[in-house]
């Protein structure tokens, strides 16, 4: 029976770990295999020279102030993850740089309102009606995770869901952009607010609203964090969480199919050809790459591959890594995170990201700011991110590679000299990530970074839920529901668990 | 008031929409062709990445009495792209064990196979198996092309200086090759010291490229040269390298030799002036005397032999000794890449005992708390329980 578990997670980035960890809370003999020899899938860090630098996190959502603990947060204490991390906050939302503008949105509900409302005063009739949409909707939102966030809702509390959650119902339809034309004009205030649209991968016309609204909420009525030891710490934290509640992990041990018995899964076969069991199988490879290459789209309805075949990868992304030996004073950075645009046209950046052209936006956290040795004294180390669909590398030939990707890192390292003036110079190291790479270590469809991309029609409700049409098959990570972002990842994980664990409960109640 | 119900009769009306939209587009079955993709990420990938390559030894070139090229194709697909100055990692096995050794690839990118350049050490039981035993048609597994000593055009500038060591030209000598192949459009000087003339790797070409080009300098130094020695003698010091070099603001060098060269240029570039970060250096391996790395403990010296217990494996460990060859002489199976410390390949749990880890070895900061390894620069200090 040593081959025998109730639910063998594949993949090790945070939805598997997420899912993992949730599976073993709840007592279930769980497996996680991974096949690189580090767990966390995007959120990791990798040492080059005197610098450990960071995948993947610029900021981490849902874990909420001091005094009022996020989402999140709450999730990672009842799982023992978050006693084995430490968190910092950070002060400021975003620092929206312009050629000829910039703006810092602080953290905080009023202190956000006002600076927008100050910085266009043209606008603030517009601005402070649009943010309490933003932040009223965000606010349903806090209602609809309580209601569901503890075990079986209260028959009442779900009885005046569609009134206590008004806003989300109704702009559950629309675009950011769509709500934000009846609010706010000026082309630059419009830029500004709907900035952290990078951490959703469409622009305000096309993203689910209440993606990026949830997203101004969570980081503005909460506050944005960072990991002391950057993502890996967190990664290693939930396989050190896992295995102290009964849990096993497998690093180094990649999957070749997922077995289909009677028209359930059946458990997987490593890449060794080891066969495990188990009758639930959490996927947390991307569901393109699970059911065409892991478990053969013969075995799925026609139907659920076709909605598959509906949605589109969203983007990967391209990094730029940097090492300085500069502290951040002497190079003038006082910002965590800071989105650098050539333009206020998102519409036309995210053109841009369907090309293999030099970025027009990207955004540079500098670690230092919140974890002053997150470097070696006398040093700062940067990532820069800036987003790119992942599909256009698998046209560049091999010979091409390196020329490709030194184009784009030098334009990006090019467009951030006029915000920090002699970064470049005072480079000791840099290393780039392309969307090949993300494929590397990650393997999923095109590199994409979060999941699908996030239409209104591919986002809540409409998102590919956890379940599969298959017996026992779950998915866990940013393609499934709720969506791509550290946090998100992690909820998704949590979901899938959820439902392995009630799905076994009722079979066990109906004897089967 | 009217506007404000109609968006709201506008927002709702668009879920119809959506679901109309999302029906048709999966009736049409219109989307991307996914099951015709089937292996494209990992063939992207393997196309820059290959995890593993086979090669094939066409031609053994004799360099000098010690020192030999492979020149190897790959058998099982194209070779992929590479910066110059990247190594693969080359698998064998010599003496029955298992084990593996990153050479850096000598000849130019570009070509339609790579030149390893191997120089026979005289306690090295691989390079000298390499040196000795390898003829042509001899097959080998190794890694793809990895690495980050190589120039950086992002970074680095146009005005590169390299300090060379014995067999440490290698890297250098790819670099060179393609700056030559593209018309010099970098400076390079290279200052390469041997002991005798008859040490030098690759002097013929090296020669004949400085030859009347105002973009390559060449200085070969020899420390044991014979009394009818004509050229530079002596080490790569301070002097050395400022008469060679002149002025060095705005110059990158890098440096690839033994240990014990790296400590002496180090020093030299410090008392010139050479900021830090302008200098880069090769990884070379596990350090060459680890109890005189600072921070070893007085009470173990490098005889001590300590059990290492590895899954089923149970084995003897030398304290002065990577843990990493004590694995492999027992036959424990480790993915082991730059065997420097820091690409992680190789990195195991540490479940209980005691060891030690020279300082600026690569374990990420969050692996060090949690007592993760990297055995190929890691040494027992007691009794060991890993975890691969």
């Amino acid at each position: 029976m040593a081959n025998r578990y109730d639910a063998v997670v594949v993949g090790g980035g945070l939805g598997g770990l997420s899912a993992a960890a949730q599976l073993a809370r709840r007592g279930r003999r769980v497996l996680l295999l991974e096949q690189h020899n580090v767990p966390g899938g995007y959120a990791t860090s990798f040492v080059r020279g005197r610098f450990e630098f960071e995948v993947a996190l610029h900021e981490l959502s849902g874990i909420g102030r001091e005094d009022r603990p996020g989402p999140l947060l709450r999730y990672l204490e009842s799982i023992g993850v978050a006693q084995r991390v430490e968190f910092v906050r950070i002060d400021d939302f975003y620092r929206s740089w312009f050629p000829d503008f910039e703006l810092t949105v602080p953290v905080g509900v009023d202190a956000c309102t006002t600076t927008l409302c100050e910085a266009f005063p043209h606008e603030a009739d517009g601005i402070r009606r649009f943010l309490g949409r933003v932040f009223g909707m965000g606010r349903e939102l806090d209602h609809v995770n309580r209601v569901f966030g503890r075990g079986v809702p209260a028959p009442g509390a779900v009885a005046t869901l569609p009134w206590k959650a008004r806003k989300l119902l109704r702009y559950g339809s629309c675009t950011f952009g769509q709500v934000l034309d009846r609010d706010v004009q000026d082309p630059l205030a419009r830029a500004v607010i709907s900035q952290a649209w990078g951490y959703l991968g469409l622009p305000p016309s096309r993203v689910a609203f209440t993606y990026l609204a949830a997203v101004l909420h969570t980081y503005v009525a909460g506050q944005p964090a960072y990991v002391k030891g950057r993502s890996q710490a967190l990664s290693s934290a939930f396989v050190e969480a896992i295995e102290e509640m009964g849990g096993e992990v497998r690093m180094g041990c990649g999957v070749s199919s997922i077995m289909v018995r009677n028209g359930r899964v059946d458990g997987v076969v490593t890449a060794d050809g080891e066969e495990i069991h188990a009758p639930a199988v959490v996927s947390n490879v991307d569901p393109i790459t699970t059911c065409r290459e892991l478990i053969g789209p013969a075995h799925l309805p026609t139907r659920f591959w076709r909605g598959l075949r509906a949605s589109n990868p969203g983007p990967s992304s391209f990094n730029v890594y940097v090492g300085a030996a500069k502290t951040p004073a002497e190079l003038g950075v006082v910002d965590h995170e800071t989105f650098v645009n050539a333009h206020p046209d998102h519409e036309r950046h995210w053109e841009r990201m369907g090309t293999l052209d030099a970025p027009t936006e990207l955004v540079m956290s500098c670690y230092n700011v919140c974890l002053p040795d997150v470097s070696p004294p006398g040093t700062s180390v940067f990532t820069l991110t800036t987003l790119q669909y992942g599909d256009l590398w698998h046209d560049v030939a091999p010979g091409d590679y390196h020329a490709t990707k030194h184009r784009i890192a030098d334009a990006m390292l090019e467009s951030v000299e006029p915000v920090v003036p002699g970064l470049r110079a005072a480079a000791e190291t840099v290393a780039v990530a392309t969307p090949v790479t993300n494929m590397r270590y990650v393997g999923h469809q095109d590199g994409a970074v979060y999941g699908f991309d996030q239409h209104p029609w591919d986002s809540h409700v409409f998102r590919l839920p956890a379940r599969a049409p298959l017996g026992g098959l779950y998915f866990a990570g940013a393609w499934t529901m709720p969506g791509g972002g550290f946090e998100p990842a992690m909820t998704s994980g949590r979901i899938a668990a959820e439902m392995v664990h009630s799905a076994s409960r009722s079979s066990l109640r109906k004897g089967a | 008031m009217a506007e404000r119900w109609a968006w709201i009769l506008d927002d709702l009306g668009q879920y119809g929409q959506i679901w109309r939209q999302s029906r048709e587009r999966i009736e049409s079955d219109s989307g991307r062709d996914y099951a015709a993709e089937r292996d494209r990420v990992r063939r992207t990938v393997e196309a820059i990445h290959p995890p593993r390559m086979q090669l094939r030894v066409d031609q053994v070139i004799r360099e000098t009495a010690t020192t030999r090229t492979l020149r190897m194709s790959r058998v099982d697909g194209r070779l992929p792209p590479f910066r110059a100055g990247q190594y693969v990692n080359l698998f064998l096995t010599v003496d029955g064990v298992r084990t593996s050794r990153p050479y850096s690839i000598s000849s130019a990118p570009g070509a339609g196979w790579i030149d390893l350049t191997v120089r026979e050490k005289p306690d090295g039981f691989v390079s000298r198996h390499l040196v000795a035993a390898v003829a042509e048609g001899d097959g080998f597994e190794s890694t793809g092309p990895k690495g980050v000593f190589h120039h950086e055009p992002l970074i680095d500038g146009d005005d590169l200086v390299f300090l060379a060591g014995g067999s440490g030209v290698t890297p250098f000598m790819s670099m060179i090759r393609e700056t030559a192949a593209q018309d010099w459009p970098r400076r390079i000087t290279l200052i390469y010291g041997n002991r005798h003339p008859r040490d030098v790797i690759f002097g013929d070409e090296l020669r004949r490229l400085a030859r009347g080009n105002d973009r390559f300098r060449l200085a070969l130094v020899m420390s044991e040269p014979p009394p009818s020695f004509r050229g530079r003698r002596g080490l790569l010091d301070t002097a050395r390298i400022r008469r060679d070099v002149g002025d060095v603001a705005g110059k990158t060098f890098f440096v690839c030799g033994p240990s014990a060269m790296y400590d002496l240029c180090r020093g030299a570039l410090e008392e010139l002036d050479v900021p830090e970060f302008k200098v880069r250096r090769e990884l070379y391996g596990p350090p060459e005397d680890v109890t005189k790395v600072p921070g070893w403990p007085e009470a173990v010296t490098a005889g001590q032999t300590f059990t290492v217990r590895v899954g089923q494996a149970v084995l003897q460990a030398t304290a002065g000794e990577p843990l990493l060859a004590s694995l492999e002489r027992a036959g424990v199976v480790v993915p082991a890449v730059c065997r420097s410390g820091e690409c992680s390949a190789c990195r195991m749990k540490r479940v209980r005992g005691e060891v030690f880890v020279p300082p600026n070895t690569g374990v990420r900061e969050s692996d060090m708390a949690l007592g993760f390894i990297h055995p190929c620069v890691t040494y027992p200090l007691s009794d060991l329980e890993l975890r691969l």
